[in-house]
């Protein structure tokens, strides 16, 4: 796919979802557009939605239940949500990949359009992601140790797919650089079963 | 309060969790004005206030950011895609003097220093929460 197409793509997603809430019609899973990345979506003015509708809805909590494309959430203060998924939604798991990835129990934010029925249909969800202001306190073969606040959490580390970035500069699989003390970004994907934290890139500055 | 048109500050922004939330980000609170939520378009200005300054030092970096404390509206606009959000500033952040030189380029065109921190439910209206960093300017 070229540039260009991602972009027309992009806006054919956002154009296809407002045509849906407008129509009153129901998502059923497959589209044409095909599913694209988040960062294509943004790489181009977007088109107002209709001001008829919200220009565009925000879900965030705990996926409690999966049926078929529906993802069941309970919000983080007590709200429910259902987020419907489609072949035009970019999924991220630590990386771009497919809704097979998402699990019961799973953190989520997702951004789409509020449907007549309730749902939310998703054009990007992210889940498990996190994106952590922490200072390194030790750094072992494959995992770094991080406070956060007042917690300390466990950052898996995976040579070839971490990527670190040292005082502003571009990014590497380097981490030899990495010392204890830092303070650091850290952008990741959680893990609910033993509440480490993937480090997909760790950011240190001066 | 509405948000204007007039050219604020520009720069790099990031984002963080608040209020209640899942997994490493439950201990996150309700920020320093204490009404901070992931899922509303909140965000973290360096200059919150004096004890919040003192923190985050932008001066160190040459961003002599001016005051704004909680409450204070923003309109936050993606330097290229020109995706816009609105905002309300509930908490303090980020710790720019972390990052002095730092820069986030989109088309060619690069903002440089970490100046604002938004919520995922505000930088995701704009942008990639997993590109983890956006070149923006700020109006008020």
């Amino acid at each position: 796919m070229t540039a260009h197409q991602g972009i027309s793509s992009a806006v054919g997603r956002r154009r296809f979802l407002t045509r849906t809430v407008v129509g009153g019609a129901t998502i059923v899973g497959a589209t044409a557009l095909g599913g694209i990345d988040a960062d294509a979506a943004f790489a181009a003015p977007q088109p107002s939605l209709d001001p008829a509708f919200a220009k565009s809805s925000f879900v965030e909590g705990r996926i409690t239940r999966i049926d078929g494309s529906v993802l069941q959430v309970l919000g983080s203060h007590g709200d429910r949500a259902c987020v419907q998924l489609t072949n035009a939604t970019s999924i991220w798991k630590g990386e771009p990949t497919t809704a097979a990835a998402i699990d019961t129990g799973d953190g989520l934010y997702a951004r789409g359009v509020p449907m007549p029925d309730g749902t939310v249909a998703a054009d990007a969800v992210w889940v498990n992601i996190v994106n952590m202001a922490t200072t390194i306190r030790g750094i072992g073969k494959n995992r770094l140790h991080l406070s956060h606040g007042h917690h300390e959490i466990v950052g898996n580390v995976f040579p070839g797919t971490t990527n670190a970035s040292y005082a502003g500069q571009a990014l590497t699989s380097d981490l030899s650089k990495l010392r204890i003390g830092q303070h650091a970004q850290v952008l990741g994907a959680w893990r609910p079963s033993d509440d480490s934290v993937d480090v997909v890139r760790i950011s240190v500055g001066h | 309060m509405a948000c204007g048109t007039t050219s604020l500050w520009a720069g790099e922004t990031s984002w963080f969790c608040c209020g209640n939330a899942w997994g490493p980000c439950s201990s996150a609170g309700g920020g320093a004005c204490g009404t901070c939520r992931s899922a509303s378009y909140h965000g973290a200005w360096p200059n919150a206030s004096q004890a919040c300054w003192d923190i985050t030092r932008p001066d160190l970096c040459g961003e002599n950011i001016p005051r704004r404390g909680c409450g204070s509206v923003m309109n936050v606009r993606h330097q290229c895609s020109g995706a816009t959000v609105c905002i309300t500033i509930t908490d303090c952040g980020p710790r720019t003097k972390s990052w002095c030189g730092e820069a986030t380029c989109c088309n060619g065109a690069c903002r440089t220093n970490r100046v604002l921190d938004l919520t995922p439910a505000a930088f995701s209206a704009i942008g990639n929460l997993s590109s983890g960093m956006l070149p923006v300017y700020i109006y008020e």
